[in-house]
């Protein structure tokens, strides 16, 4: 077998330590990304599948009592964590009597709960962007660095032909393919998770109030 | 309390994923290695086969203290098969259109052979085999009684490298295969000197393991060129020479190493 040290293996054993710090940088990018995406994937899809089932089931009874107590099986959603908070806000009111202070209370709660689950649900999402938008230029960071080496070593070759550039400048573009492998999927998986969030976020402001209003009308 | 288990659930299953990704990342990495080794194997074998490495002939100019001409290591006399004299003679410049039978370039180089050695003979006569037998018996009787190589080393055939590996092929019977592999390889070693500043000491010391089929199994730089253009032309050399005549019977063995030469001021000449 010919002893040529060609594809991804060559160019990695053969790029500088610069280059090998940004590689490794990316990768570390890359999988705390993979992981996040599919953590929050997860996370936000069965959020929406059983907010959706709560409220089918929410508006189908509209017992507040009843509605509560199938919020046990929705431990996941996000609208169920919220009806819950309403709801045991209002049964922590002594005094029934008092409606505004009791609205009040209540919407409090609803509107506390929905803004810790806003925060729930962003959270890590932040990263992603973050990976999206600076993975490539760290790579473009480790290819510059690569090319000027590169160069170097050519000065020092005394060769200017192409058979003597071109392999040092390939193994430097490495980093730049690694940080768009790195960004391309971030950036993917941040769109979706943004938009998957604000529907949720949407559901959590439309049908807020009309939990108070169902916890009211139960008093 | 409630909430902090909660918490340290989605640490944990967040943990889990991270490891998970972690995994994944490194399988895909070692995946990718992998197959493309696996590839690389798998696209190199026919070609392999079909590739016949090539020895830079002698055309060293100057500097060959390495080479030793394959004169002085032949130990049979008076064979006719003495191409090694000629092959010592033949300067890698001298440009050989490539045949595309194995046979045609054997008698090529025979024929080259013939040709210089009725260059050197004082009386010229006809060119025949006889004629050429009777000069190339001369010649190594001249060698064997001074024990100098005739022809000044400009031979980048490194012979001493010649059965190196597993001493298969050493001995003076394969030169005529050495000479044809030589002018194989020097016909398609693609090489600019302009291209380098300096060509003084860029040499490259290859050795080439041929099977009895013509087939290169391995090629091995002894010693490389500062340079990685020249090093990248020999071995594309190399390459594109193949595929290989098949290795005369006369050597024996399977296989046969011959080590080669290439430096920038052979080429010139």
């Amino acid at each position: 077998m010919f002893e040529s040290q060609l594809g991804i293996f060559g160019l990695i054993s053969d790029a500088g330590p610069v280059v090998l710090f940004v590689l490794s940088v990316l990768l570390s990018f890359s999988i705390v990304s993979w992981a996040i995406i599919a953590f929050k994937f997860g996370y936000i899809r069965k959020s929406l599948k059983e907010s959706r089932l709560f409220l089918d089931y929410f508006f189908e009874v509209y017992n507040v009592e009843k509605v509560f107590t199938a919020t046990e099986k929705y431990k996941q959603g996000s609208l169920p964590k919220v009806f819950r908070a309403g709801y045991i806000e209002y049964r922590a009111i002594d005094n029934h009597a008092d409606s505004r202070q009791v609205t009040a209370r209540i919407a409090r709660a609803v509107k506390r709960e929905a803004n810790a689950e806003n925060k729930r649900l962003s959270t890590f999402v932040s990263f992603l962007a973050t990976v999206g938008n600076t993975a490539p230029f760290i790579g473009l960071f480790g290819t510059v660095w690569g090319i000027m080496t590169s160069f170097h070593n050519i000065g020092l070759t005394q060769s200017a032909s192409l058979a003597a550039v071109a392999p040092g400048i390939s193994e430097a573009l490495i980093a730049t393919a690694a940080g768009l492998a790195a960004a391309i999927p971030a950036v993917m998986g941040y769109n979706y998770f943004v938009q998957q969030i604000s529907i949720i976020e949407r559901d959590i402001e439309e049908f807020s109030p009309e939990f108070v209003a169902a916890l009211l009308n139960e008093a | 309390m409630k909430t902090g288990q909660k918490q340290l659930y989605a640490q944990k299953k967040f943990y889990l994923w991270l490891a998970v990704a972690a995994v994944v990342h490194f399988f895909v990495l070692f995946a990718s290695v992998f197959f493309q080794i696996w590839g690389t194997d798998h696209r190199l074998k026919p070609k392999i086969v079909s590739v016949t490495l090539v020895s830079l002939p002698g055309s060293m100019g100057g500097e060959q203290t390495v080479s030793s001409p394959a004169i002085v290591e032949e130990p049979q006399p008076i064979t006719p098969t003495a191409p090694k004299i000629i092959e010592e003679k033949s300067p890698a410049t001298k440009p050989v259109t490539k045949p595309p039978i194995k046979q045609i370039q054997l008698n090529q180089a025979l024929a080259r052979i013939q040709q210089r050695v009725e260059k050197q003979t004082p009386s010229p006569k006809p060119s025949s085999v006889t004629t050429l037998n009777s000069a190339l018996a001369r010649l190594q009787q001249k060698i064997s009684t001074s024990g100098k190589p005739a022809g000044a080393g400009s031979v980048t055939v490194a012979d001493n490298r010649v059965g190196a590996g597993k001493g298969y092929g050493s001995g003076g019977t394969s030169e005529p295969y050495k000479a044809a592999v030589a002018s194989i390889i020097q016909q398609n070693w693609e090489f600019s000197r302009t291209l380098l500043k300096n060509s003084e000491g860029m040499a490259v010391y290859v050795r080439i393991n041929i099977l009895a089929n013509g087939t290169i199994t391995q090629i091995i730089f002894d010693r490389k060129a500062i340079s990685e253009y020249l090093n990248t032309s020999v071995k594309k050399a190399i390459e594109k020479s193949s595929p290989l005549p098949i290795l005369p019977k006369e050597v024996g063995g399977r296989d046969v190493w011959i080590g080669f030469v290439f430096s920038p001021e052979g080429l010139a000449k």
